[in-house]
């Protein structure tokens, strides 16, 4: 019944996604100003009814990430969704690239598939 | 089942540096889960002693016979084919202090969580970006870990 709701509020047919989509989308712009982005909703392929939002993905290309290790790259990121990682976001998979990065390889890898987390 | 050990705990050896784990020091402190203070299995003494306890320190859900998450499975996959089957593996699913106290210490929201020498390298994505350019070998190299992928390096080459 939520998914239902969640799809109803938030248009979950179409590009946009759901309203912590479309929150992601517009946090991750704001604060790294990416040259591409892509945001992906796993909450399906883990158990979650359709447009659960709980499990994403971002694959996000930026100049920001210029000079920077994993580490700090994936902490810009978190810091930009820190109060969605506080609240629904349950798991959040990076891809952080430099666009000379993307450039030289377009592709990201596809998320682990779910072993059942702690519904166990 | 879940493993209730709370007595035990010695606090004291080893002081816990602020900063320590990629925690920036400028960064102030601001979250404070439930799991912090007391010796609890979630505090910072607790945690910092259970990184620094092997090489390589891996807080995931399951276990490594049986991890119950894809991300800490992939952890699980990677390092074994690097050959690194010793190290110490915590279920965070067993104990919610340390589930808490773990995301604390590094500041890092999510599980699973690597430590290589008692610092904290990253998750599933970082862990897996490392094994593909070649990073992941010469970390083990410098905790005098021979990855098994130079092994079998050596083995095509002999063909």
């Amino acid at each position: 019944m939520r998914g239902a709701l969640l799809a109803a509020a938030g248009g979950a047919m179409g590009g946009a996604g759901g309203p912590l989509a479309r929150t992601i989308r517009a946090k991750l712009t704001a604060a790294l100003q990416p040259t591409h982005l892509e945001v992906r909703d796993d909450s399906p392929r883990h158990g979650g009814p359709p447009g659960a939002e709980t499990h994403f993905g971002v694959l996000v290309v930026s100049g920001r990430f210029e000079g920077l290790p994993l580490l700090q790259r994936h902490r810009l990121v978190h810091e930009a969704l820190r109060a969605e990682l506080a609240g629904p976001l349950h798991a959040l998979q990076v891809i952080a690239r430099t666009p000379q990065q993307w450039q030289s390889d377009p592709q990201a890898p596809p998320a682990p598939p779910c072993l059942g987390g702690s519904k166990r | 089942m879940r493993a209730a050990v709370r007595t035990g705990w010695r606090i004291g050896a080893a002081a816990a540096l602020r900063g320590r784990a990629g925690r920036p020091l400028s960064q102030a402190a601001g979250e404070s889960g439930g799991a912090e203070g007391g010796g609890g299995s979630g505090s910072r003494e607790a945690v910092e002693r259970l990184v620094r306890e092997h090489p390589v320190v891996v807080f995931m859900k399951g276990s490594p016979a049986q991890p119950l998450c894809g991300f800490s499975n992939a952890v699980v996959q990677i390092l074994r084919l690097h050959g690194v089957e010793d190290y110490r593996a915590h279920d965070v699913l067993q104990d919610p202090d340390l589930r808490q106290g773990i995301k604390n210490y590094s500041n890092w929201p999510t599980i699973p969580q690597v430590y290589l020498n008692g610092e904290f390298v990253g998750g599933c994505d970082i862990l897996l970006q490392m094994h593909q350019n070649g990073d992941l070998v010469e970390e083990l190299k410098k905790l005098g870990i021979r990855s098994a992928l130079l092994d079998a390096e050596k083995d095509q080459e002999k063909k």
